[in-house]
């Protein structure tokens, strides 16, 4: 398993260079000095900040700069500054680190919220092939994905937020904005691993659980399909008919027979979306204020801040690649049937 | 005895420990993802200006409540005093308020903030002069001060060759009389200068915080304001807390009220003298949420979150009556008051001076840019892209500043449409029916931004220059790319726009003085020695009937030249609920947050 590791992330190598390089000359077709500086900018004030962003250099050179940074893990510390352009004296590794925490709290509970009600409710249909009972599940969650997120977004905010507490008094939900839930030691564990030490589970619901449930409420409904789909083709497996001769009940077939068969598809789909979780759920980040990874890169392309959308390509294109590889080595753990060669 | 005892410490604490509960606070938006420095010397937006402006302080400011503008001392004890010298210069003598103190920092030996010197004024301008900070905000002293520009050259030279930038290299313009009285003597007498001194980025900075904090120094203010922004307080692109300074001077509530008798009475009737005379801050904290997009600082403000917000265009019928900007009823009805207040814009569509086909002061070429300027409908593009809000005017100087003209209308103007004029003005350029004696039809390059609603604005153009037979090549682009094209004289015709840096006409007026051709201010490179040497005249003089004539003249010139279509300026309107006291909205200076109370019970 070790060498098929290695063979992978040595083959995965070209792939990385490949992107940050691609990624690195798109940025720098047009040239971002004038957006920084405006309209009234010296030819002195121009070159300055030029000298001052490193776009004096040679492409080249600013390419294998920034590779040594991904080698390093250097993106920035109180004495080797890597800054942002836009938010002069802030690193972008910290900025980077700090918008982890707001994109995990809303795209983890996405995540766990959409797998579990979306096999649920593809499992039930699939049993159900046919029936009324799946006609409706399949109506209602093809709904959910039909009607633009923007919609759903917009109502949420409307209704869920405003008028239940201008009608109702109710302010379970903000409209927008992000607060902190959880706190951190100061200490951490074995001198590296920080743990939480305290979980405002209102202040996660008050800011994340509205975004959470819009985002749930249009994705389980691409999710259910594929899980329905997968679960349908395992209904019709030998297996499935010698446990239903065995006398199985419904329960132990779905839930001890299907799932177990159906794990290979369900990690594929699990793990394809990992890498989001960290890129965060830009649309709703973006609406509701969240101040996450998806927020940032939208902030970054929109202000041509070059050195944040470099290294979350980076982090993103590493996490991505990672989690292939560990999708592959997952098949083998759960179906022994499966190879790493 | 010992229980009675017990029980009265438990009543003092318990009768304590709501007075954390009842400290003042508001929240007040800002519409943007916020300031990107607080270091005044690297700042250069209005939302930078908004959050340097409440720990930061100028050496002047502008009386909150006068209407017009009226200068005052903030960090001084009195008016700086001006005398002419023999060679023409101008020397300013400036004696410092006494007592005012830094904030409480780690940065100050034991933590605390010591009194404010003649030194650190002198150190915070010449921060300007540091090509650390890439000259962001040079342009505030560029060739004021005696020997300023000296000292700057010979620092880069140095800072190049590898040696560190000298602030105590001396320079002939500053001179320190003592502790808290220094002089500044300028090149030549320019009234601007007391401008400059109310701008932000001229604040005043403590050194041993800039070498203590170094880069991080724009993340970590250290003031003599009326606030503070504790460590962590900034949370960029989300929000920024400010929280009284404890160590802040005496400072009062003014009592000064606008010259005209009406607008006294208005600002009486909204309370504005309630806290008249009280010290400042009167609000312990101010949160300041950054908001964008708009729809969730509308719907804050709608559920009383918010103590005041600008209202979107799209929000604008919303809380106004369309016809007359009256606020409506549903909003009247639970006390919130709304406020338009007039920007000093200018808004207008350039022309490149230097092209070939557009530009030139021949009279074809004039006639060719008023013929295009006569085929514009102004008005329709307010009432379609403006709500009909906006004041269309002639002249680059925007409404309320002296130049600006009678009812906004010069005697003598290209304002359309007229398309009949224009139709004889486009023959007399040579282009009869918009095509050139080879019967090739005008096509003119015209850049604009992608933001907002610029595209349609530019296809209404386009339909308007297209009934004098004229056809634009539009050029989408983004807005560093319109800075680009301007900037190399690559655009024969631009869309942009000008928001006044200090309310005075010269400020407008400086835009067509030829030595800020691109990529200066001048973005229609408009060169006319006549012009300049007006320019070069008004610069010097006080503010008095014979400038503003000079204003006129200036303004009219232009006019008749026509480098540019114009002009608009917006309104900008705000909402403000009934629990949220003195605040008088405007955009030409933002360190009011310490004026601001709350009223509780109103809430």
């Amino acid at each position: 398993m070790w060498s098929f590791i290695a063979r992978r992330l040595l083959a995965s190598i070209p792939v990385y260079l490949g992107i940050i390089l691609i990624v690195m000359a798109a940025l720098r077709v047009s040239d971002p000095v004038n957006a920084y500086l405006g309209k009234n900018a010296t030819k002195e004030q121009i070159e300055l900040k030029r000298h001052a962003m490193g776009l004096d250099r040679p492409f080249a050179a600013q390419y294998v700069e920034f590779l040594g940074r991904i080698v390093t893990l250097d993106f920035g510390t109180q004495t080797r500054r890597y800054e942002s352009w836009k938010y002069e004296g802030q690193n972008v590794g910290k900025k980077l680190a700090e918008a982890i925490g707001p994109s995990l709290s809303i795209t983890l509970p996405e995540l766990c919220l959409t797998t579990l009600v979306s096999i649920t409710i593809g499992m039930l249909s699939a049993y159900y092939r046919g029936r009324w009972i799946d006609r409706w599940l399949m109506f209602l969650v093809v709904l959910g994905m039909s009607v633009s997120v923007l919609v759903f977004i917009v109502l949420g905010q409307k209704f869920g937020s405003s008028w239940l507490k201008s009608a109702l008094g109710i302010g379970w939900f903000a409209a927008s904005g992000y607060e902190p839930w959880l706190a951190w030691s100061k200490e951490p564990l074995w001198g590296v691993l920080p743990y939480p030490t305290r979980f405002a589970l209102g202040t996660w619901a008050h800011y994340c659980l509205l975004p959470v449930l819009i985002y749930v409420v249009v994705a389980i409904g691409y999710d259910t399909r594929f899980y329905r789909a997968v679960m349908v083709e395992e209904t019709t497996r030998d297996y499935i008919t010698t446990a239903i001769a065995k006398g199985a009940s419904k329960p132990k077939i779905m839930f001890a027979h299907m799932l177990k068969n159906a794990l290979i598809p369900i990690i594929t789909r699990v793990m394809i979306t990992l890498p989001f979780l960290i890129a965060g759920s830009i649309l709703l980040e973006y609406q509701f204020r969240i101040p996450g990874m998806g927020k940032l890169i939208i902030d970054a392309i929109k202000d041509r801040d070059f050195p944040i959308i470099q290294t979350f390509t980076a982090v993103f294109a590493g996490v991505f690649i990672l989690s292939n590889i560990l999708t592959d080595v997952l098949y083998a753990l759960v179906d022994p049937r499966v190879r790493l060669s | 005895m010992r229980l009675v005892l017990l029980a009265g410490v438990l009543a003092v604490a318990w009768l304590a420990t709501p007075t954390l509960g009842q400290q003042r606070v508001a929240t007040i938006p800002i519409r943007t993802d916020g300031p990107k420095s607080l270091d005044p010397a690297q700042g250069s937006t209005q939302y930078d200006n908004q959050a340097c402006s409440q720990v930061y302080e100028t050496l002047l400011q502008w009386k909150y409540l006068v209407r017009p503008l009226a200068l005052e001392p903030l960090l001084l004890a009195e008016m700086p005093k001006d005398r002419l010298n023999d060679d023409g210069t101008q020397t300013w003598s400036f004696r410092l308020r006494p007592g005012v103190r830094f904030q409480d920092d780690p940065c100050f030996p034991d933590g605390k903030g010591r009194v404010l010197t003649a030194d650190d004024v002198f150190y915070s301008w010449r921060r300007l002069a540091d090509p650390q900070y890439e000259y962001e905000n040079w342009w505030l002293f560029d060739k004021a001060i005696v020997g300023f520009n000296d000292y700057k050259e010979s620092q880069a030279a140095a800072v190049k060759g590898g040696a560190k930038f000298d602030y105590s290299a001396p320079i002939a313009g500053f001179k320190r009389l003592g502790d808290l009285e220094f002089e500044v003597t300028l090149t030549e007498p320019v009234y601007r200068f007391l401008y400059v001194l109310t701008q932000f980025q001229t604040s005043i900075v403590p050194r041993e915080a800039v070498e203590k904090y170094r880069t991080e120094f724009a993340t970590r203010a250290v003031g003599t304001g009326p606030f503070m922004v504790k460590p962590g307080d900034w949370r960029p692109g989300e929000r920024i807390t400010f929280t009284r300074n404890p160590n802040y001077r005496e400072e009062l509530y003014p009592t000064d009220l606008p010259t005209d008798p009406a607008e006294a009475a208005r600002d009486r009737e909204l309370g504005f003298l309630a806290d008249a005379g009280k010290r400042l801050p009167l609000l312990d904290r101010i949160e300041v949420p950054f908001y964008v997009p708009d729809p969730p600082m509308w719907l804050d403000f709608n559920r009383g979150k918010l103590g005041l917000t600008q209202v979107p265009s799209e929000y604008q019928q919303e809380a106004f009556v369309l016809r007359s900007q009256r606020l409506k009823e549903a909003y009247a009805k639970k006390g919130i008051t709304g406020h338009a207040i007039l920007l000093l814009d200018f808004i207008f569509r350039g022309f490149n001076m230097n092209d070939p086909v557009v530009g030139g002061y021949d009279e074809k070429r004039k006639a060719l840019r008023q013929a295009i300027a006569l085929a514009y409908d102004l008005d329709e593009i307010n009432q379609k892209f403006y709500n009909g809000t906006a004041i269309v005017y002639d002249g680059p100087i925007p409404p309320g500043l002296d130049g600006y003209p009678k009812d906004g209308q010069a005697p003598e103007s290209y304002r359309g449409p007229d398309l009949e004029e224009a139709r004889r003005l486009l023959a007399l350029a040579g282009y009869p029916g918009g095509r050139d004696a080879s019967g090739k039809q005008l096509v003119i390059d015209y850049y604009t931004s992608q933001s907002g609603n610029q595209e349609e604005q530019a296809q209404a153009e386009q339909r308007m220059v297209e009934k004098i037979g004229i056809k634009f090549n539009m050029r989408f682009v983004n807005f560093s790319e319109l800075i680009e094209a301007i900037n190399k004289n690559k655009a024969q015709m631009f869309s942009y726009a000008w928001g006044s840096d200090y309310p005075d006409g010269e400020n407008n007026l400086a835009l067509f003085y030829s030595r800020n051709k691109s990529p200066g201010s001048n973005a229609f490179n408009y060169d006319r020695p006549e012009y300049d040497r007006m320019y070069e005249r008004i610069r010097v003089m006080k503010p008095g009937p014979e400038r503003t004539a000079i204003y006129e003249r200036m303004r009219d010139m232009v006019i008749e030249d026509t480098p540019y279509i114009g002009s608009l300026a917006r309104y900008r309107y705000y909402l403000v609920q009934p629990w949220l006291r003195n605040f008088k909205p405007t955009e030409d200076f933002h360190n009011y947050y310490k004026y601001l109370n709350v009223d509780d019970s109103k809430r």
